[in-house]
């Protein structure tokens, strides 16, 4: 009898004895890898490679004796950990605000709280900050106008209010998400053994939530101390490191100096990016042994207002910011001379602007392409073929955000605006710089698509690890090659994680500034270079309706996107069922 | 609806205010933008203290929305819930003196199986010996002694289950609520947890109501069974009684597996009622709604019921063998007939020794496990 044979040992029998078999990879496979392997090489390992050699290189070595026995510098550090750290509290409490007020309050008007919360999202880098002046300034509509106070906005607090503002949108989107996969049962199951709602959220909501505050924190932190275009506009005489390094390069030619500040600037940001990514990657500690029953309970008790008028003013605060942006870009000198003009908006779609905005619109259609398929590719490799080796490339993928904007900037400008020479042959001719070749076009746009590709990366990845491997399977065992099933069954099927992972990066790619601002050249203009130079000459007007051009044109992408690729039946059957719980 | 079989409520006697639960026409609305769907339909329902009393009934039926309103997660439309003669409708869950074993057990990841039993009682601020000595007992009568402090996800889906039945019985409710507790176990265990909760339920004589779509389980474990369908309780009687004596052609059907053979009813006499099936005439109990003459009246034969005997002459039976199908113990036959394609389970034996497909059979009815039903 067979049957009975089955627990008597594995080896006898033959398909659990032998070891699986490596298969040999797909020649269509190999070619994707050494594609995607070269980009990310020339993208990003090799600028990160020029830094750190510069950084490390005889006469760099003494700096850092100097950096670590100034005053002046470990002033720069310590501003620099300190607007991190605060930052990534402020954002995290923000985004948890706004998580809680839409997954456990019964109050109206979450939709519309749901999209302001989303805002900062496409919009450009500067708009928040140079808003933020006009409105909470010193001379500030708001600040001096209706409260009578000169406030000097200018400094850590000012930095700590709109990179909050700024980056809250992701430890919101990470936190509602965290808050709505909570099984409702076992609030439920709390309430049912006699905990009062208060008890629920003490003994239950909270101590479940609180792992996930740490990873938005560290994300907020990597992305605070890596702004380059806040400090500049916003930062006074509060340095951080990222802005120094950017004087060093374009104030001082002290290439050195900005590798060294580059390299202690890299320190706390791989770290806390990494142990960011191990804290989401660790076994997560939940019971999940059927499927969640049950409903979720709203609180409705007196005690929501307070908590919903907390998040209104957050919402009217983000509003006015916006509000500004927009009205500032059609008034001649917002809260000082309110007469209505198109002459900035004029300036910037007819005038001397058209040539920024379509070059920022040429290199971004190139780019975003490129890198949402880069990352899809990336993440399908890491997720179905590739084991051993898998983290390596997935590493390579995620550098575009790890790495500080303005740490890849300096890296391009170390490796490519020499000209190479091997030999006689004019092998890499310059790509950076007033003399590259196509006004720099050729780095811009591979700037854009290394920041981008972690975007697209990341959706990816999460949507292949949900779709069960047997599907694909089923596709080569109807003798489909990798790349056909591929294109013919995962494509398809992960088409809404393309739509988003297209979408952040043609965000990303339009409102990209600390990297750009290093690459631009006089016959290239990128419109986020030209916000800056308005916002920090003080011509608002200009820099604000740059802003609202930008906003635009992301959207009008957005729309395009969605249109080109088509929304996937997955992200419609999300739509209903949320209806249905509501 | 029928009350409940006296001899079968094997609870121990209790103090009469303890866990008497009475449904009195509670109803469920809900407003959806496909217009109201009334999920409950004025179930009444009395459960005695200590009874074990299942809900069953297709998905959809309601079963569930009734347990969450006793609960207190859902409020009803209209009717009351009464516990120990009290109404307790407008009282929130956390103060309901109930405890329920959800379909996802519900165990907090975050605690150990300790903290997971004694969160109840600490929100009852019992003392700390109290909840020491309960614990205790918890954990032994729930053969859970070892793993106190294991974290939930380090346990097997049975003792997942168990600590979740330890964490409902500690804090002393009055009435025990299931929520197709044993749906994610696999067969086996399903089988020894329904022993088990049966045998926790009668070592505390708690009043419990237990829903689930499994029929086997209702049969296994239940004082009595309240069959629903489309909101509304179709019957509610002792398990014997709902398999023998179904009200209703819809429960027949949904528990066990049953024939309907049209049938005449000619007289109705005080020995039953007698009709015309298959060409005999037989003399079956039949449903009180069933009267003299009536149209639509089938006689529910279950399968086991029926004995098939071969006839050599071709065209003296009463019906020709379509199918046979081995299964183990048993082999089902279908059996074409005048009324009909008739089901039959007969003992197993060889299956080389079964009949043949084609064969002509005389079909014999036990008329003692016939019952007569309207189709209405």
């Amino acid at each position: 009898m067979t049957t009975t044979l089955t627990d008597s040992g594995p080896s006898t029998s033959p398909e659990v004895a032998a070891p699986p078999r490596r298969r040999r990879s797909d020649l269509g496979v190999r070619g994707l890898i050494a594609a995607v392997a070269v980009l990310v090489a020339i993208g990003a390992v090799v600028p990160l490679v020029a830094v750190l050699a510069t950084a490390f290189s005889p006469d760099a070595l003494p700096r850092y004796t100097e950096f670590f026995t100034s005053w002046v510098d470990l002033a720069v550090l310590r501003n620099t950990l300190v607007l991190g750290t605060l930052v990534g509290l402020c954002g995290t409490a923000l985004g948890f605000l706004f998580a809680f007020v839409q997954a456990r309050l019964d109050v109206p008007g979450k939709k519309i709280l749901h999209v302001i919360a989303l805002m900062p999202i496409v919009s450009p880098p500067f708009a928040i900050a140079t808003a933020t002046v006009v409105l909470y300034g010193r001379r500030g509509v708001i600040s001096n106008g209706v409260f009578g106070v000169e406030y000097d906005i200018y400094g850590l607090d000012g930095l700590v209010f709109v990179l909050s503002l700024s980056l809250f949108p992701v430890a919101y989107l990470g936190l509602l998400g965290m808050l709505r996969a909570l099984d409702p049962a076992l609030e439920e199951a709390a309430m049912n053994m006699g905990a009062s709602r208060w008890q629920v959220l003490r003994t239950l909501i909270l101590p479940l939530v609180a792992p996930g505050l740490v990873a938005p924190f560290l994300l907020l932190f990597v992305e605070a101390i890596a702004d380059l275009a806040n400090p500049l506009v916003l930062g006074g005489d509060y340095t951080v490191l990222a802005g120094r390094a950017y004087l060093a390069v374009t104030g001082e030619y002290d290439v050195t100096g900005a590798a060294v500040y580059c390299v202690i600037l890299l320190v706390p940001s791989l770290a806390m990016y990494f142990a960011q990514r191990r804290w989401m990657n660790r076994k997560v500690r939940t019971t999940i042994t059927g499927r969640p029953s049950g409903s979720v309970h709203p609180i409705t008790g007196w005690a929501r207002w307070p908590v919903y008028a907390l998040a209104l003013l957050a919402a009217a605060v983000i509003l006015s910011l916006y509000g500004t942006v927009i009205v500032g870009s059609m008034t001649r000198v917002f809260g000082i001379d309110n007469t209505f003009t198109l002459d900035y908006l004029e300036e910037v779609v007819a005038g001397v602007g058209v040539e920024a905005v379509l070059d920022t619109l040429m290199f971004a259609a190139i780019a975003t392409p490129v890198a949402g398929l880069v990352g899809l590719v990336i993440a399908w490799l890491v997720v179905r073929h590739l084991d051993r080796t898998a983290w390596l490339l997935d590493l390579g993928g995620t550098l575009g955000v790890a790495v500080p904007g303005t740490v890849l900037g300096i890296g391009f400008v170390l490796a490519y605006r020499p000209d190479r020479w091997i030999g006689p042959v004019h092998a890499i001719p310059s790509l950076v710089g007033g003399s590259a070749i196509a006004g720099g076009a050729v780095a811009i746009v591979l700037a854009y698509v290394v920041r981008s590709i972690p975007a697209g990366q990341r959706t990816a990845v999460a949507s292949l690890t949900q779709l069960h491997p047997y599907i694909e399977q089923a596709s080569t065992d109807l003798g489909a090659s990798p790349l056909q099933t591929f294109r013919r069954v995962t494509l398809p099927l992960i088409r809404p994680a393309l739509l988003t992972g297209l979408s952040y990066s043609f965000a990303r790619s339009m409102t990209s500034v600390s990297t750009i601002v290093l690459l631009v050249t006089p016959q290239t203009k990128i419109i986020t270079s030209q916000v800056l130079s308005a916002a920090s000459t003080g011509r608002y007007g200009v820099a604000f309706a740059y802003c609202t051009v930008l906003t635009a044109l992301v959207l009008a992408g957005f729309a395009l996107i969605r249109v080109l690729v088509g929304t996937g039946a997955a992200l419609q059957r999300t739509a209903t069922s949320e209806r249905q719980k509501s | 609806m029928t009350a409940a079989a006296p001899e079968l409520t094997t609870a121990p006697p209790r103090e009469a205010d303890s866990g008497h639960l009475r449904l009195d026409a509670l109803t469920k609305r809900f407003t959806g933008r496909s217009g109201t769907v009334t999920a409950v339909d004025r179930v009444s329902l009395d459960v005695e203290p200590g009874e074990f009393i299942t809900l069953l009934g297709p998905s959809g039926c309601g079963k569930t929305t009734t347990l969450r309103m006793v609960a207190g997660f859902e409020d009803s439309s209209s009717g009351s819930i009464l516990l120990d003669g009290r109404a307790i409708d407008g009282i929130p869950p956390q103060r309901r003196p109930m405890a329920m074993v959800f379909q996802s057990y519900a165990l907090f990841p975050h605690m150990t199986v300790a903290e997971n039993i004694a969160y109840g009682m600490r929100l009852q601020r019992r003392t700390r010996d109290d909840i020491a000595t309960s614990m205790r007992m918890a954990v032994t009568s729930m053969n859970l002694v070892g793993l106190e402090d294991r974290s939930p996800h380090e346990l097997s889906g049975g003792q997942q289950q168990r600590v979740a039945l330890a964490r409902a019985l500690v804090v002393q409710p009055k009435v025990l609520l299931f929520d197709e507790p044993l749906s994610n176990l696999d067969a086996k265990l399903r089988d020894a947890m329904r022993a088990e909760i049966r045998r926790i339920q009668k070592m505390f004589g708690i009043t419990s109501i237990y829903v689930t779509h499994d029929q086997d389980e209702a049969m296994s474990m239940s004082d009595r069974i309240v069959v629903m369908n489309k909101g509304r309780v179709e019957q509610a009687a002792a398990p014997g009684e709902i398999y023998a004596r179904p009200a209703s052609v819809f429960v027949a059907d949904f528990i066990g597996r049953a024939n309907f053979l049209e049938a005449v009813p000619e007289r109705v006499g005080g020995s039953g009622v007698t009709v015309t099936v298959l060409g005999r005439q037989l003399t079956v109990a039949a449903h009180p709604k069933v009267t003299a003459g009536a149209t639509g009246a089938y006689l529910m034969v279950r399968p086991e019921t029926v004995r098939l005997s071969a006839v050599t002459d071709a065209g003296t039976g009463m019906g020709v063998v379509l199918r046979s199908t081995f299964h183990g113990p048993t082999i089902d036959y279908e059996v074409e007939t005048t009324g009909g394609t008739i089901t039959v389970t007969e003992p197993g034996v060889d299956p080389r020794e079964a009949l043949a497909e084609g064969t002509n059979v005389d079909v014999s009815l036990d008329p003692e496990r016939a019952y007569l039903l309207t189709q209405d």
